[in-house]
């Protein structure tokens, strides 16, 4: 990306106040309300760093949630959770399906990584499923919890197809990334893709990153990459079932699966009409059945 | 360990590797996943309910919904000789309101909050719908109830006889969606095992509170509405089990069969299709082969109202568990489950 022209104006950090849109400087992007945000996660750029999971613990104050080693690989943060908001999955395999096959091992150049998030999904399961209205769709698209409202019911957790949201042991209330919704609200863009070294999580406007996520994949495959594809980019894998498009989407080399992500997800309120239209059809069936038998006589 | 390749240890490798992008998530219709997990790790968050505390709200929700509708229908069909249980169906309603609301107020993780859930009301989400059914159904409940045991005492006072029987209707209606909004509320959500049958679930949900409600207002009860309730009981029972049938044809063409391979699969098939249908309805034939016998019709009526309990309780920790089990989630969440139509209900 081409160094913004307002860079050139903010040439030293200057500690004593805010640069106002920072995010203009650093992403390349305006945060205004009414507008869509998400991130664009590119995992072939993706060097497995954790700087995300740093910069979102440490600006939102999350306390760590596992403390030891799991076995597996680099990832010792094992999945999102209340308290990790992004976690990067660590799956290291030979080759990248024929790519760069070596016999090392143990081998690096399959290495995959990627840093996964919670997609702020366009019909949002859990923002469907909250009952008190604690969770709630923000001027710039995303999918917030709001923690005054939230009385920990959990009906959110098992309503994300993607295993994101998670109530807390601390406070007993729903917690999961805000794409930093007050870092927005300041112009600042989200606290893990500007930490993010290689621009493997790129923050902007929806249909601007979309764009490029297209041309990328694009260019992979001319580059002769040619498993690379979108998740969660509209018509794709991820953003099925009615789920429309996902917020926070990402590019991936392999199936969706090796990132324990689900390849044909779907909205849960679509099950809710079915549902209690053939139980309450049963149900009357029932108790007319019922009235035939009560008022014969035997 | 130092002796295996990590490919052994790591994710497996998936069978065929995907030639394109487009088809990178295609792998076979067998029953069982094939493909790669995260190192077995859940792909989706088991619920964080308490399946005891909240499989027993449902419980007896639906066992107060049922035995409302089911007293409402005897009124209906037979008038004063029906004035038992109509007296039976109202102190059986008082279960939602009291130990129902109890329950479920105390499984939320931040309680001195519950009342945020009655500040919105949502069609998403089944949770809402239920607060609300569950709040109108009380209403008209205690209202019917403290009317009757009212007129008890100010005979003279007919307005109150009639409150009493203008309750019964609302309470009848919001009773039905008692017994099965529950069954939605689990299918409304990413567990594979709730998501996979919604409508067949919801049918075992309705059917099983129908014969709960039915058996415990015959229960003890002599005449004939007491027998005829049992026929309602044999009933909803042969119309659970025949949902229960269909519920298993779903799972095993949806590939979350595999979740009730466990001890609650074994609770679920042994205990409630068993113990708790099959049993009861044997029992229920036989007594009225005989003309009635109150022995082996109470008995009966035991084994299905601990029968519905346990198919809540049941129900819940096997979606729990297939929830846990990622093979199980990525088997389920394939293109080939995927509706056909996909729903126009609530477009954004
Ligand atoms: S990924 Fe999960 S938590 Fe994030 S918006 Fe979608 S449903 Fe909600």
């Amino acid at each position: 990306m081409d160094m913004p022209a307002r860079a050139a104006e903010e040439s030293a950090s200057r500690l004593d106040r805010m640069i106002p849109n920072e995010s203009e400087l650093t992403a390349g992007v305006r945060v205004e309300p009414g507008k869509s945000y998400g991130f664009f996660t590119d995992t072939t750029l993706c060097i497995g760093c954790k700087a995300c999971e740093v910069a979102c613990k440490e600006w939102n104050n999350l306390p760590a949630d596992n403390i030891g080693l799991t076995g597996q690989s680099y990832d010792n943060t094992g999945a999102l959770s209340a308290n990790t908001w992004r976690h990067v999955n660590f799956i290291e395999k030979a080759g990248t399906c024929g790519l760069r096959e070596n016999t090392q091992s143990p081998f690096q150049s399959g290495w995959l990584m990627m840093s996964d998030v919670c997609k702020h999904c366009h019909n949002a399961p859990c923002l469907e499923a909250c009952p008190t209205g604690a969770l709630f769709r923000t001027e710039f698209d995303t999918v917030v919890v709001q923690q005054d409202i939230c009385n920990g019911c959990g009906y959110c957790v098992p309503a994300c197809p993607f295993g994101v949201v998670d109530l807390s042991e601390l406070d007993g209330k729903a917690h999961k990334c805000t794409l930093c919704y007050d870092r927005l609200k300041g112009g600042l863009e989200p606290a893990c893709a500007k930490s993010c070294p290689t621009d493997s999580i790129q923050f902007g406007e929806l249909e601007d990153l979309q764009g490029r996520a297209e041309k990328r994949v694009a260019q992979l495959h001319e580059l002769g990459a040619s498993n690379a594809y979108l998740y969660g980019a509209p018509g794709s894998p991820g953003a099925t079932g009615d789920l429309g498009h996902l917020n926070a989407f990402f590019l991936l080399t392999d199936r969706p699966e090796t990132y324990n992500l689900p390849a044909a997800p779907t909205r849960a309120a679509n099950r809710v009409a079915p549902s209690l239209g053939t139980g309450l059809a049963a149900v009357a069936g029932l108790a007319l059945a019922a009235f035939a038998l009560l008022s014969g006589r035997d | 360990m130092s002796e295996r390749l990590a490919t052994e240890l790591g994710p497996k490798q998936p069978p065929v590797p995907p030639p394109t992008a487009s088809q990178a998530s295609a792998p076979g219709r067998s029953r069982h996943w094939e493909g790669p997990t995260y190192y077995g790790r859940p792909q989706v968050k088991a619920a964080p309910f308490n399946n005891w505390v909240v499989g027993g709200y449902i419980f007896l929700g639906g066992l107060a919904g049922a035995a409302a509708l089911l007293a409402a229908v005897a009124d209906r069909a037979r008038g004063p000789e029906a004035a038992p249980t109509v007296r039976r169906g109202r102190a059986l309603s008082m279960l939602a309101p009291t130990l129902g609301a109890g329950l479920l107020i105390y499984d939320l993780h931040t309680p001195r909050r519950f009342y945020n859930m009655l500040r919105v009301a949502k069609p998403t989400s089944p949770m809402s719908i239920g607060t609300w059914i569950l709040m109108s159904f009380s209403g008209f409940s205690i209202l019917g109830a403290a009317a009757a045991a009212a007129s008890r005492w100010l005979p003279r006072l007919s307005f109150l006889r009639r409150t009493a029987k203008a309750a019964q209707l609302p309470a009848a209606v919001t009773g039905a969606g008692m017994t099965t909004y529950t069954a939605a509320l689990l299918s409304a959500t990413s567990t594979p095992l709730w998501a996979a049958a919604p409508r067949s679930m919801a049918v075992r949900f309705g059917s099983s509170s129908l014969a709960a409600g039915a058996a415990a207002l015959s229960m003890g009860d002599t005449g004939r509405v007491g027998r005829t309730l049992d026929k309602v009981a044999l009933l909803a029972l042969a119309a659970d089990l025949a949902a229960t049938c269909v519920s298993h044809n779903t799972y095993r063409r949806t590939g979350v069969a595999p979740a009730l391979e466990g001890d609650w699969g074994k609770v679920e098939k042994l205990g409630v299709t068993g113990l708790g249908t099959l049993l009861p309805m044997g029992l229920y034939a036989a007594s009225l082969a005989r003309g009635r016998s109150p022995a082996l019709s109470t008995l009966a009526g035991i084994a299905t109202l601990a029968g519905s309990a346990m198919l809540r309780v049941s129900t819940m920790a096997a979606g729990d568990e297939s929830a846990n089990r990622p093979d199980v989630s990525f088997r389920f969440n394939q293109p080939q489950n995927l509706p056909k139509r996909p729903s126009r209900w609530f477009r954004r």
